[in-house]
């Protein structure tokens, strides 16, 4: 009897452990982006995709039975994760781009609106709000060179807002208004705040008492995660030109003691968790490093934007271990099960590629990237900028990105589950494959 | 006289009348058919108007074909819905019925056109870009306005030879080599060289001087140097552009 009650102990434990596995941005504190179960080697079909009435940037997460996710029509969505029926949506006043955080039956979110919200995981019911300073897009004159140049411009780049990560009894979340809260789970009072100099939407990761996060003011910090105290911080590249090269979008991930972040300086930097310390760095001849990286077997998986590179390095010593071309832009984080790692991409299709060759296993297209609405892409689906990036009117470029990412581009990190694939797209749908 | 109230001779006369009307018209459709195909050539010439009817947009085609002097196709196209103008174009072939031409503009589209003269006398058929191809339909609304490509200049004698200079980027040096020529016909011609991480020898397209000020393109890549001569400093003082970015850079004579 004392040994049954040990098994359905450790048994509880070790469901406990994978749900919490997945049941927050990248699946844990951490934000590894790996996956224990099994991945689909072989794309079968999709279990189901469920509509939501605007872009979806947001990467799904799951707790017990429910699927979580943000729509950029304003909801967080509760999704029944084996039919994909909707159990309850509740409205903010924003965008939701981010990922909610699962943790004591409590769903919490960040919304455009410039709150977090704190919400019942079985119902959607509002426990509490919390008011940060407002949201906003980082912002530069003459921003990537485009006209005027004396002119500030907001970042149609900066898409994700930063995703709340649960520790210590606390949430903690950037926010454009430039700090790092820390508000207690069970008061939903501010316990501290981290000024930065700029837009924070990279998401924390978490360990061992330590929070670290990137700031668009060019430095990556490690705070102390009970006291808010900084504990170090790392420069970054500047651009002081067109302000293309400078600025932490990226989220890091902490494993074994590194602290492993992409910067849009076009670097994947591998830091010493304790001192900031930088281990090494790999160059991507100035393409941004937007997407968070997975870190697995001892191996560093992260993907490139302009140069649309998927690539491995050694998690030791950053020297290369593989590299794939892809079609266009990555922005989605790769996340690795088994011996797949699937990553979305932004002419809208996911792939899944082998985790020691990289090899492409399958992939998947959106209807909308099918249907290629303006030529937006070519036939090999890489983006055909001619077509949507023509005009010079005034607020061209910004159109022009639109039309780019309106091609049902998968920003969403995929989240693994039982051999399920689930991302959400701009085409609106939050889809699940198998 | 046949008598048409005959309703049995009137269906064999109308018989007989098809018959040889058929055959008249047969003919009459081959010669046709033939001063079509014959005068095709000609009747390329003009300004042509229409869409190409592309998945979710349908694009305005303005298409100017004539023949030159010497009998040589020449064109230029506009695409408003692009932002292209005047474009000029390429690989002209008008044969028989077939007519077909490429662009190439320096916002990077690359494009191709299989067209057909109809009877109808519109010309269409297929546009083709990055893979993807749909149909165009252009009908003729006037004569052919072609613009003409602008044309490299010849430049002042001690502009010709070896020039170096460098600029940085984000840190980075770059390292510039230019070697600008006379032809004996055609204007100048410009080498391009920038050494960073990599070489890269620039596509010159276009070299042109006006006055004591020196424009050098490379359309394909977007990168464009314009400069001043000084001549009593030796020097062509100007900007290194590259799309938004604008860097000066000064050249001055290779030892």
């Amino acid at each position: 009897m004392k040994i049954l009650r040990i098994i359905v102990l450790a048994t509880s434990l070790f469901v406990a452990t994978v749900c919490q596995a997945q049941s927050m941005f990248r699946g844990d504190t951490t934000h590894a982006g790996s996956y224990s179960g099994p991945a689909p080697r072989q794309f079968h079909g999709a279990k189901w995709k469920f509509p939501t009435g605007d872009r979806i940037v947001s990467s799904p997460v799951i707790s017990g039975k429910a699927l979580y996710f943000g729509g950029d029509d304003g909801n967080v969505y509760s999704i029944d994760v084996e039919t994909g029926r909707q159990i309850w949506k509740r409205a903010t006043k924003g965008p939701v781009s981010s990922s909610p955080a699962v943790a004591g039956g409590i769903v919490y979110a960040t919304s455009y609106d410039g709150k977090l919200y704190a919400l019942s995981a079985e119902t959607g019911a509002v426990k509490w709000k919390f008011a940060t300073g407002g949201e906003r897009r980082f912002e530069a004159k003459g921003l990537h060179g485009m006209e005027p140049k004396n002119q500030t411009i907001a970042d149609p780049f900066d898409v994700f807002l930063s995703s709340p990560v649960v520790a210590q009894g606390a949430v903690y979340f950037g926010s454009g208004d430039g700090n790092v809260y820390a508000v207690d789970v069970a008061t939903g009072e501010q316990r501290w705040k981290f000024k930065t100099g700029d837009v924070v939407h990279s998401s924390p990761a978490f360990a061992d008492g330590i929070l670290f996060f990137g700031s668009w003011d060019s430095y990556f910090y490690a705070v102390d995660a009970t006291t808010g105290k900084e504990k170090w911080r790392f420069h970054g590249g500047e651009d002081a030109l067109i302000h293309n090269q400078v600025g932490f979008q990226s989220s890091p991930a902490v494993v074994n003691g590194m602290v492993y972040t992409g910067c849009r300086d076009s670097n994947l930097y591998a830091l010493d968790a304790a001192t900031g310390k930088e281990k090494w760095r790999f160059f991507n001849d100035l393409s941004w490093v937007i997407t968070s990286p997975a870190v697995a077997r001892g191996k560093v998986f992260f993907a490139t934007s302009d140069s649309s590179l998927y690539h491995v390095v050694d998690a030791a010593s950053g020297k290369p271990v593989l590299k794939q071309q892809g079609n266009a832009y990555m922005f989605s984080s790769p996340a690795v099960a088994g011996d797949v790692v699937f990553i979305g991409v932004l002419n809208g299709t996911l792939e899944a590629r082998d985790v020691k060759t990289g090899e492409l296993l399958w992939n998947y297209q959106t209807e909308m990237s099918k249907q290629n609405k303006g030529w937006v892409l070519t036939a090999e689906r890489k983006f055909n900028v001619p077509f949507f990036y023509y005009s010079n009117w005034r607020e061209a470029p910004l159109v022009a990105i639109d039309r780019q990412i309106g091609i049902g581009a998968i920003f969403s990190s995929p989240l693994v589950s039982n051999g399920v694939v689930y991302f959400g797209s701009t085409d609106g749908f939050l889809y699940a494959l198998e | 006289m046949v008598n048409l109230s005959n309703n049995t001779n009137r269906t064999m006369y109308a018989y007989a009348l098809g018959n040889r009307s058929s055959r008249v018209w047969l003919v009459l459709t081959f010669l046709i058919a033939s001063v079509l195909v014959c005068r095709a050539e000609g009747t390329a010439s003009g300004r042509w108007e229409g869409t190409v009817q592309i998945p979710g947009m349908e694009l305005k085609l303005i298409v100017d074909l004539a023949q030159d002097n010497r009998g040589a196709w020449i064109g230029s196209i506009t695409i408003p819905g692009l932002n292209v103008k005047g474009s000029p174009l390429a690989d002209i072939a008008v044969k028989d019925s077939d007519a077909s031409f490429a662009i190439k503009t320096g916002r990077g589209l690359q494009a191709t056109f299989q067209a057909k003269l109809n009877v109808d006398g519109a010309l269409s058929g297929d546009f083709a870009q990055a893979g993807n191809m749909a149909p165009f339909v252009l009908k003729k609304t006037g004569p052919a306005q072609v613009e003409l490509p602008p044309h490299n200049t010849a430049i002042a004698k001690e502009i010709e030879g070896e020039w170096k200079g460098e600029y940085e980027v984000l840190g980075y040096p770059r390292h510039v080599t230019v070697k600008l020529m006379n032809r004996v016909a055609g204007g100048a011609t410009a080498e391009f060289v920038v050494v960073g991480k990599k070489t890269t020898n620039l596509p010159i397209d276009l070299v042109t001087q006006e006055g004591d000020s020196l424009t050098i393109d490379s359309h394909e890549t977007g990168i464009s140097y314009e400069g001043r001569f000084k001549k009593d400093a030796g020097e062509i003082t100007g900007t290194f552009l590259q799309g938004p970015i604008e860097i000066p850079l000064v050249l001055r004579r290779a030892n």
